[in-house]
């Protein structure tokens, strides 16, 4: 196979190096002594799915610390897809160059709603049969995990079993509980499977639906099935697995540098924000251990950066001290900090000054809304006043261009919260007029706003893409010099938001628009909107339905069936704060705000260096939803 | 001091660009820890040089580098390190020190030699080699500079060699790559296309070696460094 690959395949082809593996600490496991084999597929090419940690971490762990053995699978681009049609060469993993259907297990990296597309062309590729229902123990299992789990139904056809929250315990009780039902039925697996807690099998599930379309209930088949299947939680991120030694790709990838995972979970509680709500709770990483980490992975890797990821990195307690040990220790060698994002604060840009010495390009922020009044509807703690002291911060100290991240097609979104954006962006082109030698340029990177499962907004409607484009139309009316806006496609954002908050009925869809063509759809040369309005109407759905409807207070969602451990109750008083423009606090900072997550999971915060003792810790309120 | 280094790049890393190689010998030398010195300014980077570009699909016998180092090391400590930090599929062959004076290996290789692994007779490439000798030119499209032009690569073709090995015959074709005129590998497979060479019957291309050619010898960067 890898003979033929090399001299009839891959000379053919763009980036052959995408589909050669044989990268530095690649893990090749013996075949033939390994328990479980699972092989991690990523439904995007090469260059994304090897920036991913989650990936990095999980084939770190079972090759290293379970007797089970886990290689890698991306989605070829379009073109080594045909050659490999032509030729009949099956999708292969690139540990061993073996066939997909040589694995027990094909694991899935759900984290973009429309890479189900490339799921099935991948499926296709590999020649498994794409829906559960047509496979059985002959094939491989076919599981997903990852944020876009968190509403598993709009997937309910394809995958055999969702894992549901932090992989790092969950996977290998996964992977034994597939070796102890070796040569049972499918049927017995599935049935093992769900008795995993953070496992839900959709096939051992049944929606009814009301006359009004929605759900009336989804029901367990079964005795023993649960009835909602809560999400896992490594409780102590300072204890949880690391890769010391990631693989180091020969090609340059998206992410391509060392990475530090300084905490996982956020608890800002930005009312849009999916990652902030069901990432929860907060946990960091010590000091100390990130130090060993670090060097760790800078000595194995030879990488000549080393980035602090998390979903707010300048949250991390010891963000400043972790900073300035790693510019003292490596910056003599030439390797490089980097923070990926920044707080819009001018102790942020001291950081950003402090990491980049030099090269000072583009400097990215992100408000989110234009005007207070919105900030405050999505709990985006940040005034104008901290915003225009960053920009003054950054253009002083040598920053030449500003990108800013908004939205638009918030929930009570006025034309005034759009101006306001404009104006915004005018005071910060000013700011930098006054403050720096030479012209600065402001670019603003507008996305369309889509309404997520497991968030205070999941009951909010989304705008359709022409009252998204009516807005679109309005903000580009006049031009501003050295002020650029970039809009994101709103027909990719309404895509992105019927499959959101979709459910079962989707299925059909998502079947026929891959049958029609549809892969790649996060590429913008790829999506093909035409085909999937197709689609909708050949499987009579209205997309609308999960869009632009507003939905009742007590409406049962599809992704109802997962629990977080984030309270509806509190989203639902988020909801209501937002609608009254009130604001929640970081229950770091202040009181606890009952979101449920601690006393769920029996956990606190975990903050090892953050000086917290046990008496300083925070009260848990408990809610009427939390007794259980 | 300045270490120039031979080194050879197995066929399984025959797709890697320029720069996928200049950030893996990079890596490499970070895992090793080898003392290398960095340049000054605003943006402290490397002091390599790669002699030559190994043109993505080939794979290559011996390939050139000149590496700049902070502090002295003994060039066999260094190969070994470095070869112990190298994936499998590539390592220096050779490494010695050279007078930081030398002119950079880019002005001074001037030729090439390529390998074609052919499944046709022996017999009938060695009448084929003797062909394209006598021959006063060899017309072939440009695919560098001056794309799609005709191209005579007759002045630019020193020697060719047939020899047989196991399975196939092995044609290596040592060429110009700068004056009278640079010679292509992709060119140098149309002009056997042209000659009877059918695509499938070309198994292997790989680079053999990088020379400097002067007064009808080919010497390598290592045995000539002046």
């Amino acid at each position: 196979m890898k003979d033929r690959l090399f001299r009839e395949v891959l000379p053919r082809v763009s980036k052959p190096a995408r589909y050669t593996g044989g990268e530095v600490n690649m893990i090749i496991k013996d075949w033939d002594k390994a328990d479980v084999k699972m092989v991690f597929a990523f439904p995007d090419v090469y260059e994304i799915g090897m920036s991913h940690i989650g990936g990095k971490i999980l084939y770190g762990l079972v090759n290293e610390r379970t007797p089970h053995l886990m290689e890698r699978c991306f989605a070829p681009w379009p073109d080594m897809e045909a050659v490999m049609r032509e030729q009949a060469v099956p999708l292969y993993s690139l540990e061993s160059f073996r066939p997909l259907t040589d694995f027990d297990v094909v694991g899935f990296s759900m984290q973009y709603e429309l890479s189900i597309t490339n799921v099935l062309n991948m499926l296709d590729l590999a020649g498994i049969p794409l829906t559960s229902r047509e496979r059985n123990a002959e094939h491989p299992l076919i599981v997903a995990g990852g944020p876009v789990a968190f509403n598993p139904e709009p997937f309910a056809d394809y995958f055999d079993a969702f894992q549901i929250g932090d992989g790092e315990d969950l996977l290998p009780e996964l992977l034994d509980v597939i070796s102890r039902n070796r040569g049972a039925s499918r049927a017995t697996l599935l049935l093992a499977l769900s008795g995993i807690a953070g496992v839900y099998v959709p096939m051992l599930y049944e929606p009814s639906y009301s006359s009004d379309g929605t759900i009336q209930e989804i029901k367990p088949r079964g005795e023993g099935i649960p009835a909602r299947v809560r999400k896992r939680v490594v409780k102590s991120l300072d204890e949880a697995y690391y890769p010391e030694k990631p693989i180091v790709p020969y090609m340059t990838i998206v992410h391509d540098r060392a990475v530090l995972e300084v905490m996982r979970g956020c608890q800002r509680g930005c009312r849009f924000c999916q990652a902030g709500m069901v990432y929860r709770p907060l946990r960091e990483r010590s000091l100390e251990t990130l130090r060993k980490q670090a060097q760790a992975q800078l000595y194995s890797t030879g990488y000549e950066e080393i980035s602090l990821a998390s979903l707010s990195t300048l949250d991390y307690s010891g963000v400043d001290s972790l900073v300035h040990e790693l510019v003292k220790e490596y910056g003599s060698q030439g390797i490089g900090v980097s923070l990926p994002s920044l707080r819009v604060d001018a102790f942020s840009i001291d950081l950003a000054n402090e990491v980049q010495k030099v090269r000072k390009t583009t400097l990215t922020l992100a408000p989110e809304a234009g005007s207070q009044r919105m900030r405050d509807i999505i709990n985006k703690n940040v005034s104008e006043e901290q915003l225009l002291e960053a920009a003054q911060a950054a253009f002083k100290s040598g920053w030449l261009a500003i990108k800013l991240y908004f939205m638009i097609g918030l929930p009570y979104e006025a034309e005034e919260d759009l101006d306001a954006i404009l104006e915004l962006l005018k005071k910060v082109k000013e700011v930098g007029s006054r403050f720096s030698r030479r012209p600065v340029e402001i670019r603003a990177s507008i996305a369309c706003f889509v309404p997520k499962a497991h968030t205070p907004f999941q009951w909010q409607p989304m705008n359709s893409p022409e009252e998204l484009e009516t807005k679109r139309r309005y903000m580009t009316r006049y031009r501003q010099k050295n002020i650029k806006l970039s809009f994101h496609d709103n027909r990719v954002s309404f895509l992105e938001g019927v499959i959101a908050r979709g459910d079962r009925r989707l299925g059909p869809v998502i079947y026929k628009a891959w049958q029609l063509g549809c892969k790649f759809d996060g590429w913008s040369e790829y999506f093909d909107y035409g085909r999937w309005q197709e689609a909708f109407r050949q499987c009579g759905i209205d997309p609308n339905f999960y869009t632009t409807r507003e939905r009742s207070r007590t409406e049962i969602f599809p992704w109802d069936i997962i629990d977080t451990g984030v309270g509806r109750a509190y989203l639902w008083r988020e909801s209501e704060k937002a609608k009254d423009i009130a604001l929640t606090d970081d229950c770091r900072a202040n009181s606890c705000t009952g979101c449920g997550i601690c006393p769920r999971f029996a956990v606190g915060l975990d903050l090892p260096d953050a000086g917290l003792v046990a008496s300083q810790r925070p009260v848990f309120i408990m809610d009427e939803e939390q007794v259980d | 001091m300045l270490l120039r280094c031979e080194y050879h790049v197995d066929s399984d890393l025959r797709f890697l660009s320029n720069l996928d190689m200049m950030h893996l010998m990079e890596r490499a030398l970070r895992r090793a820890h080898i003392p290398y010195a960095l340049s000054e300014g605003f943006n402290p980077h490397l002091k390599m040089s790669l002699g030559t570009v190994l043109p993505v699909g080939l794979w290559g016998q011996k390939e050139y580098f000149d590496l700049e180092l902070r502090i002295p090391m003994d060039p066999e400590i260094f190969k070994n390190n470095l070869n112990e930090h190298l994936p499998p599929t590539m390592g220096l062959n050779r490494v010695a020190i050279i007078d930081s004076h030398s002119p950079a290996l880019m002005k001074v290789i001037n030729s090439a030699a390529y390998c074609f692994v052919i499944d046709a007779p022996a017999d009938r490439l060695e009448e084929l080699s003797q062909r394209l000798l006598k021959a006063s030119e060899l017309i072939v499209r440009s695919r560098g500079k001056k794309k799609d032009q005709n191209k005579d690569l007759r002045a630019g073709i020193f020697k060719i060699e047939v020899n047989q090995n196991q399975e196939f015959v092995i044609m290596e074709l040592w060429v110009s790559t700068g004056e009278p005129v640079n010679v292509r590998y992709d060119e140098l497979i149309e002009l056997l296309e042209h000659n009877g060479i059918a695509p499938g019957s070309l198994k292997d291309v790989y680079r053999s070696g990088n020379y400097i050619y002067h007064d009808a010898a080919f010497n390598t960067p290592l045995e000539k460094v002046k």
